[in-house]
């Protein structure tokens, strides 16, 4: 039902994909994030359930996660989008789902992934942080901790 | 002199501040089963009625930031307790990059119990080490927090903007 309203909607742009457990893949560029999520919010996916961000480093790419689900119908449908690494940028969903604010804050403190159009992306969880995005892969928190907080030995 | 370290290592008053995992084992400490208050060891609500500082667990640096500023509130004679490995050497959160390693950098520490976590008989054994200290006058880490205030100030520095809080 929600393949068919997507296929007629935006066409060759997105690309769903039902997975083994009856869950929903929906695969899309950067630039279509806005006019699917709003739609899928007017198609009875009232809920966002998280926004979550993978580190594809081979391929120098983060893929963003957004986990919807629907109440009514009882279905859940992940939005999947990658963007670059060298320039991370996709737009903020906050006018659709207002407490994307939140996740949106914490994924570009932990990752550098920028939101535009949240206009609120201050630190969340690290205090006085002056280090590199500490969740992406190439971020080694040994060498960092050893460094920051001091080894003694003995 | 001796009598006034007798009381005082008789009437150890805990901070209330639970900052990791190891805060569960207080409940049994203080509760019927093992009774820290036949020690004279109460719990206290505020840091300046406080007379010992227990650090329960790992310290991520925000929770660090609040610790300092507790233990600088609190009124000498004070001292701490590091309590588990984390407070030790960072435990098992030796490479993250949010928990300090080792806690004695930024205040000091008079006491530490070792395990992960350690048992209420390690906690009790550990203040009636920390009663022994204070009587024989051994337990002195808040002299030398103020003596090598720079010292700790300079650790401090290095992952907090101490400069702004404006203390001391």
């Amino acid at each position: 039902m929600i393949l068919e309203s997507i296929g007629k909607r935006f066409g060759d742009k997105v690309k769903v994909k039902e997975r083994r457990d009856g869950k929903f893949d929906i695969y899309v560029n950067p630039d279509m994030v806005l006019p699917l999520i709003s739609f899928l919010k007017t198609s009875k996916f009232d809920h966002l359930t998280f926004i979550t961000c993978v580190d594809w480093i081979k391929e120098k790419e983060f893929e963003l996660v957004y986990n919807l689900f629907s109440y009514e119908i009882r279905k859940e449908v992940f939005v999947k989008v990658r963007v670059s690494r060298e320039k991370p940028e996709v737009e903020s969903i906050v006018p659709v789902y207002e407490i994307a604010e939140t996740y949106e804050r914490e994924i570009h403190e932990m990752f550098g992934v920028y939101f535009a159009g949240n206009d609120n992306l201050t630190p969340i969880f690290l205090e006085d942080w002056k280090g590199p995005p500490p969740m992406r892969k190439d971020f080694n928190a040994l060498e960092y901790s050893n460094e920051k907080y001091e080894v003694k030995n003995g | 002199m001796a009598i006034k370290q007798w009381a005082q290592g008789r009437s150890l008053w805990l901070m209330h501040f639970c900052t990791g995992c190891g805060a569960v084992e207080l409940p049994p400490t203080m509760t019927s089963r093992f009774d820290m208050e036949r020690f004279g060891i109460a719990p206290m609500a505020t840091p300046r009625q406080a007379d010992v500082l227990l650090v329960t667990g790992y310290l991520t640096v925000k929770t660090l930031k609040r610790v300092i500023r507790s233990y600088e509130q609190m009124i000498d004679p004070k001292y701490v307790i590091g309590f588990g490995s984390c407070t030790v050497n960072g435990g098992m959160y030796y490479d993250s990059y949010n928990v300090i390693n080792h806690l004695d950098l930024y205040i000091p520490v008079d006491v530490y119990v070792a395990g992960c976590m350690p048992r209420p008989e390690a906690i009790i054994d550990a203040f009636l080490k920390l009663r022994q200290m204070i009587v024989n006058g051994e337990a002195d880490g808040w002299k030398k927090y103020r003596e090598n205030l720079e010292w700790y100030r300079k650790n401090q520095r290095k992952i907090l903007d101490v400069d702004k809080w404006g203390l001391l």
